[in-house]
């Protein structure tokens, strides 16, 4: 019987699976498979097959057994790979909000002309199409007169020139940090510089920005030692049914070695006595 | 102290009050202080029931003696019983992480503040700037929507977490007696 599951789990043959059991989600030694939403079923069914034929399990424990092995053993991926992505994500997220708060405003000069002549365009309706570009143009060159004639515009409205330019200071912050995320040379050389200017490096941002979500980070840390204390529990049993077998075994043939030594030696002793 | 008149009339109010009458609501009213039934034994479940017999016969088949068949019956509740807690954890992340509008309560009242403040500061018919309507519309993502879910779902993880601890315990000493039988 343990056999055959394990031989299932090795060769992946779903097809020994029922249909409802592959809509219940169940599968080898009747655990389900408690996978969540995005996770890979096939990396799964790997995991189980390779325990499967590292354990070889021997009886249906042993099997309920490797399911929780192989459970725990996944739930631990699961922990380690949000632990990861999350401090990935905490630390761009911590450098654009550097890079909003320090960049030039020559960098970001063309997201803000960009911005404001998208706005311009909608607020000034009747205007010719290139009226808003020019006047954003113009305002993003710091002309005294086109700033004049935009903060008007503006005036009783929530908008603002420094919104506008926190908003495109924001959003290069967001390009700049996704394009140190990818490796970009370029963005890498200014980010350096940046941070270099300021008496700062991106371990700062890394350490600041694990300090503003360590509570996120302890928790994923705390469920990956129960899974890890778990899984270690059930090899644990494993090796101790293990070693219970093997003297019962040992036992066994001693026993049954020793039936044949009286059943060998009855001939013998008969032959010497005759 | 309690008048002897006000006891009068709360007696009778009680009287009058005696909860739900139709069997809707009294079915719903036995539900209330149900959470998830972990407390309860799956002998108590019919289909879980049903189950702890099929795993008895792979355990043990149908000619084992007595005390054999009860320990593996003993054996497959406690599997079962395992099985049951793990897939209430799994339940409780999973229609969490599965719902694209999941937010925290406290994200939800800091989002219905700064838009009473924005509707008092402007005029209603203004529209809300794009930076606010992005913090009103945003929504956790990706690790941070896991983390999020983590966060809010604590006190039920916890305390799932002690009824698998209870649970694994359990089957670990139902093993080992099976085992000790066996031998």
């Amino acid at each position: 019987m343990s056999k055959r599951a394990c031989s299932k789990a090795n060769s992946k043959t779903k097809s020994n699976i029922s249909p409802l059991a592959k809509v219940q989600g169940l599968t080898l030694f009747g655990s389900p498979q408690l996978l969540l939403h995005g996770e890979d079923a096939a990396a799964y069914d790997e995991l189980l097959g390779r325990v499967c034929a590292a354990i070889k399990p021997v009886d249906i424990i042993d099997e309920m057994f490797i399911a929780d092995v192989v459970s725990l053993e996944w739930e631990v991926l699961r922990w380690r790979r949000l632990k990861s992505s999350l401090m990935r994500a905490l630390a761009i997220k911590s450098l654009e909000e550097f890079l909003s708060e320090n960049l030039d405003y020559d960098q970001y000069r063309k997201f803000f002309e960009e911005d404001l002549a998208e706005i311009l365009q909608e607020t000034l309706e009747d205007q010719t199409k290139d009226a808003p570009q020019t006047l954003a143009h113009q305002c993003a060159e710091n002309e005294r007169d086109a700033v004049d004639k935009v903060n008007q515009i503006f005036a009783n409205t929530y908008l603002s020139m420094d919104n506008i330019r926190e908003g495109a200071s924001a959003r290069k912050a967001k390009e700049l940090a996704q394009d140190y995320a990818q490796r970009k040379p370029s963005s890498i050389n200014l980010i350096h510089k940046l941070l270099a200017s300021v008496g700062s490096s991106i371990d700062t941002l890394m350490a600041k920005a694990l300090a503003e979500d360590l509570d996120s980070i302890e928790r994923i840390d705390h469920l990956t030692t129960i899974a890890e204390t778990r899984r270690n529990a059930m090899l644990r049993e494993i090796d101790r049914r293990r070693a219970a077998l093997s003297e019962v075994l040992r036992r066994q043939v001693q026993e049954v070695e020793a039936e044949f030594e009286v059943i060998e030696k009855t001939p013998a002793e008969t032959k010497s006595a005759a | 102290m309690t008048s002897e008149r006000k006891i009068r009339a709360n007696r009778a109010n009680a009287r009058a009050s005696t909860g739900p009458k139709t069997t809707q609501g009294r079915s719903h009213a036995a539900r209330n202080a149900l959470r998830h039934a972990l407390s309860l034994s799956v002998s108590f479940d019919p289909a879980l029931a049903a189950e702890v017999e099929k795993l008895t016969r792979k355990i043990i088949g149908t000619n084992a003696d007595a005390e054999m068949q009860e320990l593996a019956r003993h054996l497959a509740e406690t599997q079962i019983d395992l099985r049951r807690v793990r897939s209430a954890r799994h339940q409780l992340l999973s229609q969490a992480l599965s719902d694209p509008d999941y937010e925290s309560e406290a994200m939800h009242r800091k989002k219905a503040a700064l838009a009473i403040r924005i509707l008092r500061r402007f005029d209603s018919r203004t529209p809300m700037p794009d930076n606010v309507m992005e913090v009103l519309n945003s929504k956790p993502e990706g690790p941070y929507k896991f983390a999020t879910i983590l966060a809010d779902k604590t006190r039920q993880l916890l305390a799932l977490d002690r009824y698998e601890r209870r649970a694994l315990s359990r089957r670990k000493f139902a093993i080992r007696a099976f085992d000790t039988a066996r031998r």
